[in-house]
C-alpha cells in the first residue's frame, strides 16, 4: 500500500522531488513555506519581500534537490538557500556594515505585557536581528554566518550576542513568570 | 534563566512559526511558477533536441554508397536515404535552417559557437546555484 504524500518523510519526498515529482515537493513547500517565510520576516523584511524570496528559494531548491541528503532537516537546508537569497537582495543597500543602534530608550520593556519572539525581535537593530535569525532560526554556524554578511567572525559573534541579551530581557520576564511562554509567534 | 537554558528556548521559539493564512496561496503561487518554469524549459529543449535532431539526421543520411548499380539493397538504401533527406530537409525549410549545412565552414563555425555559447551558460548558471546555495 502506497503512502499518501502526507505520510511521507520530508526526506522520502526530497527522493522524490529530485526525480522530478513536483506533488512531493509542493507538499514540502506546503509544510515548510510558513516557516522560510516567517523566518525572512523575522530578518527584517516586508511581508511581500519576504514572499518573494521564499518563492525564489523554493524555486531553487527543487532545482538542487538532489543535493539534499538528508543530513539535517529540510526546514533547515531550504532555510538557509532563502537566508542567504535574502542577503543577497539587501546587500546593495549595505545597511549591515552602517548600521545604527536602536535607541533603546525609545522601546522600553514592557514586562506587564507577554511578549512573543517576533515583539521582542523588534528591540534589535536589523543586523542583531539578522544575526539572530540566521543562527537560531536558519541554523547557521558563525562562520557561515560571517561568509554570507561579509562581516567578521568577531563581529557577528558580537551581534549575536547583544541580539541575544536583549531578547533575553525582554523574553525573561514573561517566561520566567509564568514558567511558559504561552504565546509564541 | 541561564544562557545554556535560553539558547535552546529561543531555537525552539524560532521552530514554533505558526501557519500562515495565505498559505493556500502561497502555494498555488509557486506551484503556477514552477509549471511555468518546467514548461519553458521542455519547450527548449524539445526545439533544441528537434533542430539539432533534424540536422543531424540529414547529416547522417548523406551517406555516399559508391556501389554504383550494385546489390539491390544498396540502391533500397540508397533511395531510403533520399525520401529521409527530403522529409528532414523539408521540416528544417520549415524551420528556416533549410541552408544549414554542418559540413561546410560557416556552419561548423556557427555550430561550435552556439555550443560553445550553451556550455558556457550552463557552467555560468551553476556557478551561481552554487553561490546562491
Amino acid at each position: 500500500m502506497t503512502k499518501s504524500l502526507r505520510e511521507l518523510h520530508d526526506v522520502e519526498l526530497a527522493v522524490q522531488a529530485a526525480a522530478g515529482g513536483r506533488r512531493e515537493y509542493g507538499e514540502l513547500v506546503r509544510r515548510h513555506g510558513s516557516a522560510v517565510r516567517g523566518l525572512l520576516r523575522r530578518m527584517g523584511a516586508a511581508p511581500s519581500l519576504a514572499d518573494d524570496v521564499a518563492q525564489d528559494a523554493f524555486l531553487q531548491g527543487f532545482q538542487r534537490c538532489a543535493e539534499f541528503r538528508g543530513q539535517g532537516t529540510f526546514a533547515g537546508w531550504i532555510k538557509k538557500i532563502a537566508a542567504r537569497l535574502y542577503l543577497k537582495r539587501v546587500a546593495h543597500e549595505a545597511r549591515y556594515v552602517a548600521e545604527s543602534e536602536v535607541d533603546e530608550a525609545a522601546t522600553p520593556v514592557d514586562h506587564a505585557r507577554t511578549l512573543d519572539l517576533d515583539e521582542a525581535m523588534k528591540a534589535l537593530n536589523e543586523t542583531e536581528r539578522v544575526c539572530v535569525s540566521l543562527c537560531h532560526g536558519a541554523g547557521m554556524s558563525h562562520p557561515e554566518i560571517a561568509a554570507a554578511m561579509n562581516l567578521p567572525l568577531g563581529t557577528v559573534k558580537s551581534h549575536v550576542k547583544r541580539g541575544l541579551d536583549k531578547l533575553r530581557a525582554r523574553l525573561q520576564p514573561a517566561t520566567d513568570a509564568g514558567g511558559r511562554s504561552s504565546h509564541v509567534g | 534563566m541561564s544562557a545554556d537554558e535560553f539558547d535552546p528556548m529561543i531555537e525552539r521559539l524560532f521552530a514554533r512559526t505558526p501557519p500562515l493564512a495565505d498559505e493556500a496561496l502561497f502555494l498555488a503561487v509557486f506551484q503556477a511558477r514552477l509549471e511555468k518554469r518546467s514548461r519553458w524549459r521542455s519547450l527548449i529543449l524539445t526545439a533544441a533536441a528537434v533542430i539539432g535532431g533534424g540536422l543531424a539526421l540529414r547529416e547522417g543520411v548523406k551517406v555516399n554508397f559508391s556501389d554504383e548499380g550494385g546489390a539491390p539493397v544498396v540502391q533500397g538504401l540508397r533511395s531510403a536515404s533520399a525520401a529521409a533527406q527530403g522529409v528532414v530537409q523539408t521540416g528544417l525549410d520549415g524551420l528556416g535552417l533549410g541552408s544549414l549545412d554542418l559540413m561546410s565552414g560557416s556552419g561548423m563555425v556557427m555550430f561550435w559557437a552556439v555550443a560553445g555559447a550553451l556550455v558556457a551558460m550552463l557552467a555560468a548558471g551553476a556557478v551561481k546555484l552554487s553561490q546562491d546555495v
